[in-house]
C-alpha cells in the first residue's frame, strides 16, 4: 500500500495562504469601483466593458485568488495529500494572477488590445502553475473518495476554461475572426458550471459534514454527480459547437445541468437541516445562503431557456451564481479557514495555553456583519439589470465587504504576530 | 463492523454526538445537563485516545506500518487533550464565551484529524493487521 509522511511540515507556511487571502479583497473594491466608473448601468448589457471588469475581478482577483490560497490548506486533508514546492508554487501563481487580472480589466475598460496581449500569457502562466501543482497533488494522493474525482474534474474543466479564455482575449486583442459568442458561453459554462461548481461541490462533501455535523452526502449521489455534472458539460460544449438542432436538444441538455447544480443544493440543505451542531454559525448561514440562491439561480436559468427573449435575465443568473452561490461559500470557507490556520500554526510544537481560541481570532460579530452585508449585495444585484440606483447599492455593497474583509484579516494576523511574540518572550 | 476503519468511523461519530451536547447545553446555559454532557464527551474521547495510542497504534507499528503517520496522530491527540482540559476550566468558571471558542477550535482540530484517520491511517491498519484483525477488534471493543 503506498503511503505519505502525515506531518505539521505538510501545511505550508502561514505566509503562504495569507498572502492570497488579504489580496483578494482588494480586487472586490476594484470591482466595485469599476461598476461606478461608467456612464450607462453595466448589467444592462452582458458585454459592457465595466461589467466584463468588474465580472473578472471578481472571478480572477477575488474567487481564484482565495481558492488558490485555501486549496494549500484543503487539499493535505480532503485528499491526504500536500501540494508540491508551496512557496515555489504560490509565488509563481500569486504574481501573474495580480497583474494578469488587473492587465486584463484595465485591457477591457479601455479596449486597450496590449493590455490584453500581456494579461493572457500572465493568467496563463498563473493557472498553469495551480493545474500542474494540483495534477501532482492528486497524483500523490492516496485517497479514493468522490472530493478527488471531483477535484480532478474540476481541474479540467479549469483548464478549458483558461484555454478558451486566453483564446478570447487574443483574438479581441488581435481582431481574429472567431465565433466569439459561442466560445464566450463556453468559457463561461467551464469557469461557472466547470471549475467553480465542481471545486464547491468536492469540498463540500467534506466541509459540510465537517463543520456542521451533518450526515455524510449519501454515497451514489457523491458518487454520480461530478462525473454526471462534467458529462452535462462536454454535451453542453458539443451542443454549442456542432450547433445542435432541434432547440429542445439544447434545453434538455442544460436543463440537465441545472437539474444536477439544483440537487446539489437540496442535498446539502437537506444534510443542514439534519444537522447534529445546531448553534447559530455565520459559515452555516453562509453556506445556507449560498445554497438558496443556487436554487433560485436554477429556476432563473431554466425559464430564460423557454423565454429566451430578455438578455438581462441571462446576466442576472450569471450574477446571482458568482454572487450569491459561489461568494457566499468562499466567504463562510474564510471564516473556518483563516481563525484556524492562524491557531494551528501558533498551537504547533506542543500545548500552549497563551494561544487565542478561534473566536478571539476573528470575533464571531464581524462575520455577522459581513452575512448582513453580503445578503444586502446579492438582493441589490436582483434588481441591478433594471435599476440604476441598485448597481450603487451592489458596489457599494462590493467595496464594504472588501474593506471589512481587510479588516478582519489584518485582525487575525495582528493576534498572529501579537501571540507569537508573547509565547516566545514566555519561553524558556 | 468487521475493519478497524468501520469501527473506529462510528467511533468517531459517537464522540462528534457527544461534543454537540455538551457544546448546545453550555451555550444554553443549563449548566447541570452542560456538566453530564461534558464529563461524557471527555470520558468517550478518553477511551478514543486510550484506544488508539495503547492498542491500535503499538500494534500497527509492531507489524511494520508506517511510524511518520501515528506520530502526527499522537502529537494531534495532545493538541485535542490540551483543548478539552481548557474547555473543562472554561465549563467550570461557567463562561460560556470562552467554552464556545474552544469548542469552535476543537471542533476543526478534531473534525480534519479523523478525515485523515479515516482516509489513511485506517485503511493501512485494516492492510497490515488483516492476519490479527478479529483478535485486536475484540481487543479495542473491550478497551
Amino acid at each position: 500500500m503506498k503511503t505519505i509522511p502525515l506531518n505539521t511540515q505538510q501545511a505550508p507556511p502561514i505566509s503562504v495562504p495569507l498572502r492570497f487571502f488579504t489580496v483578494a479583497p482588494l480586487f472586490l473594491m476594484l470591482a466595485a469601483l469599476i461598476l461606478l466608473s461608467g456612464k450607462y448601468n453595466p448589467f444592462a448589457n452582458m458585454h459592457s466593458p465595466a461589467l466584463l471588469a468588474a465580472t473578472h475581478c471578481i472571478t480572477l482577483g477575488f474567487m481564484a485568488m482565495v481558492m488558490l490560497g485555501a486549496i494549500q490548506q484543503i487539499m493535505p486533508v480532503v485528499i491526504v495529500s500536500p501540494m508540491p514546492a508551496t512557496r515555489l508554487t504560490a509565488w509563481l501563481a500569486i504574481l501573474p494572477l495580480i497583474f494578469g487580472a488587473l492587465l486584463l480589466a484595465a485591457g477591457f475598460m479601455q479596449g486597450n488590445p496590449v493590455l490584453l496581449d500581456i494579461a493572457w500569457p500572465l493568467l496563463g502562466l498563473a493557472f498553469v502553475t495551480l493545474i500542474a501543482a494540483s495534477l501532482i497533488s492528486l497524483a500523490r494522493s492516496p485517497a479514493h473518495n468522490a472530493t478527488k474525482t471531483a477535484i480532478l474534474l474540476s481541474i479540467i474543466t479549469l483548464g478549458g476554461a483558461i484555454a478558451l479564455g486566453m483564446l478570447l482575449a487574443h483574438g479581441y486583442a488581435s481582431g481574429l475572426l472567431l465565433p466569439y459568442d459561442k466560445l464566450a458561453t463556453a468559457h463561461i459554462n467551464l469557469s461557472l458550471g466547470g471549475w467553480v461548481l465542481l471545486l464547491i461541490i468536492g469540498v463540500s462533501y467534506q466541509v459540510v459534514p465537517m463543520f456542521q455535523l451533518t450526515p455524510n452526502y449519501p454515497e451514489w449521489l457523491a458518487a454520480g454527480l461530478t462525473p454526471a455534472i462534467f458529462f452535462v458539460l462536454l454535451l453542453n460544449l458539443l451542443s454549442l459547437l456542432l450547433e445542435f438542432r432541434p432547440n429542445w436538444l439544447v434545453i434538455v441538455v442544460q436543463g440537465m445541468f441545472w437539474f444536477l447544480a439544483s440537487s446539489f443544493a437540496a442535498a446539502t440543505l437537506v444534510l443542514q437541516s439534519n444537522r447534529r451542531r445546531r448553534i447559530a454559525d455565520p459559515t452555516l448561514s453562509f453556506f445556507r445562503l449560498g445554497m438558496v440562491v443556487l436554487l433560485c439561480t436554477a429556476m432563473l436559468a431554466l425559464a430564460t431557456l423557454f423565454f429566451p427573449s430578455n438578455d438581462r435575465f441571462v446576466t442576472l443568473s450569471a450574477e446571482l451564481f458568482l454572487l450569491g452561490f459561489a461568494m457566499s461559500l468562499i466567504n463562510g470557507m474564510l471564516y473556518k479557514i483563516v481563525p484556524f490556520l492562524v491557531w494551528f500554526h501558533l498551537f504547533r510544537g506542543g500545548v500552549k495555553r497563551a494561544v487565542p481560541n478561534m473566536r478571539e481570532i476573528i470575533p464571531e460579530h464581524w462575520m455577522w456583519l459581513h452575512l448582513r452585508l453580503h445578503r444586502g449585495t446579492v438582493l441589490a444585484a436582483v434588481f441591478a439589470p433594471w435599476w440604476n440606483v441598485a448597481v450603487w447599492f451592489v458596489s457599494l455593497g462590493l467595496l464594504m465587504q472588501g474593506m471589512l474583509l481587510v479588516y478582519v484579516l489584518f485582525t487575525a494576523i495582528s493576534v498572529y504576530r501579537r501571540s507569537l511574540q508573547r509565547l516566545e518572550e514566555s519561553s524558556p | 463492523m468487521d475493519t478497524i476503519t468501520e469501527f473506529m468511523k462510528e467511533y468517531h461519530h459517537s464522540c462528534d454526538r457527544a461534543f454537540a451536547d455538551s457544546e448546545q447545553a453550555v451555550l444554553d446555559g443549563k449548566w447541570m445537563e452542560a456538566e453530564t454532557a461534558f464529563d461524557d464527551f471527555r470520558t468517550d474521547m478518553a477511551r478514543h485516545f486510550h484506544i488508539e495510542e495503547d492498542k491500535l497504534f503499538p500494534t500497527l507499528i509492531s507489524a511494520g506500518g508506517p511510524p511518520g503517520p501515528v506520530h502526527v496522530m499522537c502529537m494531534e491527540h495532545d493538541q485535542m487533550k490540551g483543548l478539552i482540559e481548557q474547555m473543562c476550566s472554561a465549563l467550570a468558571q461557567r463562561d460560556t464565551q470562552e467554552y464556545g471558542g474552544l469548542s469552535e477550535t476543537l471542533l476543526i482540530i478534531m473534525q480534519q484529524h479523523n478525515l485523515k484517520e479515516e482516509q489513511m491511517l485506517y485503511p493501512i491498519a485494516d492492510h497490515f493487521l488483516a492476519t490479527q484483525l478479529g483478535e485486536l477488534l475484540d481487543d479495542m471493543r473491550s478497551a
